[in-house]
């Protein structure tokens, strides 16, 4: 929570903070793995954040790693939501910033000028934010160098990619 | 009655051996003439670029600046094939068809080729080669969209790439393969979106994947034999010509970029390709990659019976910003200063156009063609290198604004990496000597990621040392040069960048697009706007135009991919709403 409120002034990281206490998350549907990866490849997370969620750079920007990042859950239905101001993380809730709307950290695009985030391609809904959590928090959070497991579980058996992570593995490469 | 049966039947037999009647289609055959003389066949389009110089131009006249406002759509064709893979969620539709004696050749984002007959006025589909690409596989290792920007045709033969780094042989009649070979390596990163390029009996080849880390090359594969001849790498090794502008000592070499993703032009009297070498990597940290980095961001002849390259020429040395120098290059022949020179043009990502002796690679002029330039105060007009570099030293600088492990956030850069032109081909009216541009106005930023010294790429990760991002919104504009006296003529403005290659024509005209959706006509003279017409989905392809029966077309694949609507939506606004489609639709009168 500190990194994410390093770049924002001291009024706006106090309503951030009266936020994430009051606003008791009201997104939380029932696990639906299947629903949250496709929504994990539909709305290009896996563009930045990688097959993996281990981030780095591309044309995206230099994604975070999901896999290393102690983010909460509800930190991270807010980062989707909302994105993160003066950083390339989109915002992927369709209000966000407009016109007097203030639901994320207290501001609208007024306000916040050029550190406003970008708006992804593709609006989520809250369900679909929070079964996009559920899998990052399941699949991919705090689980290490990825492997061939997490392949097939992305990629399917039947992809290339794991067929020759099977064999790096086999042959006692690390991959 | 049966002797009358049998008599027909002897005769169909003779002409199927003939080969004339049987299949009620006689198969044209590509020959090397017809490809060196393909100008003077312009009721076809029978290259890439259309000709081997490049010019994007046809002598075609029955559409006109008089009657361009009569052009309406004579027919549509829907080419399938929006389906995602790996990272891209849909595949795009960058190509040009090419045209020959009434058949199309079109071809979507996964390599799919349609042939058309178009002969009667109408596309009619005759048959399907479908590779069966490995989407996922090749999608995730692909930068910048499910691409592939066109065939090439020879013989009897139509040869294209796919995605996942194949080069196929499909055979013109029945549409099978008739033999495919891999090439490119994605399990290295490496695909292929190219358009390849017919040079005597081989068929060249180039690659994508310099932001993963590759090592670029050009490969001919012998026509007759589908094996290879030879392979050139773009960037070289210690020993090799250019090896010393590695001045690293980690071998960065072996991940130094240098893609090749579009289509090369030639020259038959000099015999020589002429190719354009793309950025180093990794993209933003030039620290780990000390030295000049040849022959990223240049131009290479190429001997085409060896590989060889005979010589070449730099636009942006120990590259800080992503400024390819893949973009294609325009040959001509022409007075400068009252003098003659073999010319080959190049609007640079960088934004500058360059003409460049093609017979020796010596520097001519180079004149900027977009409005804004922050990476450098300008071109020496001597040598040709950017007035900031500095010969002496192995990092370059230029103006100060690029990012680095100094400073790992940079100021403004313009043009930003999609560069002041991107690989939509620019069209050369040689009547009027004027040379249009399709420009993308654009400035980005990038911050710096250095690599460790012993860090090393790893195979299918992005090596890009960091990240971009952009501050402001894109706009475009079509610009024409004077290419006599090296300079602007004139400059329009556009909502969008100019996303699709660019079409001239003996007609006057001037045709290209919008990301938007629309196809558009220009007087060729001052560029006032003629005709507009709504496709209703997104543009990114250069238009051609073909005849049949003495009745002219315009043509071109609509339906949106490329970068920018995936990764840069904030700067194109409204592209968000275009949807993709894969469709080819022609205009006539």
């Amino acid at each position: 929570m500190i990194n994410l409120l390093k770049h924002l002034p001291v009024r706006l990281r106090l309503a951030l903070s009266l936020y994430v206490l009051f606003m008791a998350s009201p997104i939380h549907a029932e696990p639906n793995a299947g629903l949250g990866k496709s929504v994990y490849k539909k709305a290009n997370c896996v563009g930045c954040h990688k097959w993996h969620g281990g981030g780095g750079g591309s044309y995206g920007g230099l994604a975070l790693s999901l896999r290393d990042t102690p983010l909460s859950r509800e930190a991270l239905i807010l980062v989707i939501r909302c994105g993160r101001p003066a950083t390339d993380m989109p915002y992927h809730y369709r209000k966000a910033y407009k016109g007097s709307n203030r639901e994320c950290y207290g501001s609208n695009s007024a306000s916040l000028g050029d550190a406003t985030p970008p708006r992804a391609r593709y609006f989520l809904s809250d369900r679909d934010i929070g079964a996009v959590v559920d899998y990052i928090q399941t699949d991919i959070q705090g689980r290490g160098t990825p492997g061939y497991d997490d392949c097939v579980a992305f990629w399917g058996a039947d992809a290339r990619r794991c067929k020759l992570m099977a064999q790096a593995q086999l042959n006692g490469e690390k991959k | 009655m049966v002797l009358k049966l049998i008599r027909w039947l002897l005769l169909t037999a003779v002409f199927c051996v003939a080969g004339s009647v049987c299949a009620g289609e006689t198969i044209s055959e590509t020959t090397g003439e017809r490809l060196l003389g393909a100008a003077n066949e312009p009721n076809n389009w029978l290259h890439h670029h259309g000709t081997y110089d490049a010019h994007h131009f046809s002598s075609l006249a029955e559409i006109n600046r008089d009657n361009i406002g009569d052009l309406k759509v004579a027919w549509t064709f829907a080419l399938g094939g929006t389906d995602g893979g790996g990272i891209h969620p849909t595949a795009g539709l960058e190509a040009t068809p090419l045209v020959e004696d009434g058949f199309m050749y079109a071809i979507d984002g996964w390599g799919v080729v349609t042939k058309l007959d178009v002969g009667e006025g109408r596309g009619k589909f005759v048959w399907r080669m479908d590779p069966g690409t490995d989407k996922d596989w090749a999608g995730e290792v692909a930068c910048c969209g499910v691409n592939n920007r066109g065939v090439a045709l020879w013989g009897k033969l139509v040869l294209s790439h796919t995605l996942d780094g194949r080069l196929i042989a499909t055979a013109k009649d029945t549409g099978e393969i008739a033999w495919e070979r891999q090439i490119g390596a994605p399990e290295s990163g490496e695909t292929i979106t190219v358009a390849p390029l017919i040079v005597k009996d081989m068929v060249i080849t180039g690659v994508s994947g310099g932001e993963f880390g590759i090592r670029g090359w050009l490969e001919a594969t012998d026509l007759n034999s589908g094996k290879r001849r030879w392979r050139r790498h773009t960037i070289p090794s210690p020993d090799e010509p250019g090896g010393d502008t590695w001045a690293d000592d980690h071998e960065a070499y072996k991940t130094g970029g240098g893609a090749t993703w579009i289509t090369g032009s030639y020259d038959s009297e000099l015999d020589l390709i002429y190719w354009g070498v793309g950025n180093p990597g990794p993209d933003w940290d030039r620290h780990y990659r000390p030295g000049d980095n040849l022959f990223s961001n240049s131009t290479i002849a190429v001997d085409p019976d060896t590989g060889e390259i005979k010589f070449h020429f730099q636009y942006t040395p120990n590259d800080p910003f992503d400024y390819d120098g893949v973009n294609e290059h325009v040959l001509v022949d022409t007075e400068y200063k009252d003098k003659s020179h073999k010319m080959m043009l190049h609007a640079d990502r960088n934004g500058y156009l360059y003409a460049i002796n093609r017979a020796d690679g010596s520097f001519i002029y180079a004149t900027p063609y977009v409005k804004r330039i922050t990476w450098t105060k300008g071109i020496d007009p001597d040598s040709g290198r950017p007035l900031d570099y500095d010969p002496e030293a192995k990092i370059q600088n230029y103006a100060g604004v690029a990012s680095s492990r100094d400073k790992l956030k940079s100021d403004l850069i313009c043009p930003g990496l999609m560069g002041g032109k991107n690989w939509m081909p620019m069209a050369y009216n040689p009547n009027r000597q004027i040379l249009y541009i399709p420009v993308n106005e654009s400035c980005n930023a990038t911050s710096t990621s250095p690599v460790d010294d012993d860090g090393k790429s790893i195979p299918r990760e992005w090596f890009t040392a960091g990240g971009m991002h952009n501050p402001e919104r894109f706009s475009g504009s079509l610009v024409a040069i004077d290419v006599k006296a090296g300079k602007m003529t004139k400059r329009i403005d556009t909502e969008y960048p100019v996303l699709s290659g660019v079409l001239a024509t003996a007609g006057d005209l001037v045709f290209t697009a919008t990301p938007d959706g629309d196809v558009v006509a220009y007087d060729a003279e001052n560029l006032e706007e003629l005709w507009r017409f709504p496709t209703g989905s997104g543009l990114n392809a250069p238009v051609i135009t073909y005849a049949v029966d003495g009745k002219q077309y315009i043509a071109l694949s609509v339906g949106l991919g490329g970068t920018m609507p995936k990764w840069w939506i904030e700067a194109v606004p409204g592209l968000e709403n275009v949807n993709p489609s894969a469709m080819i639709f022609a205009f006539s009168l």
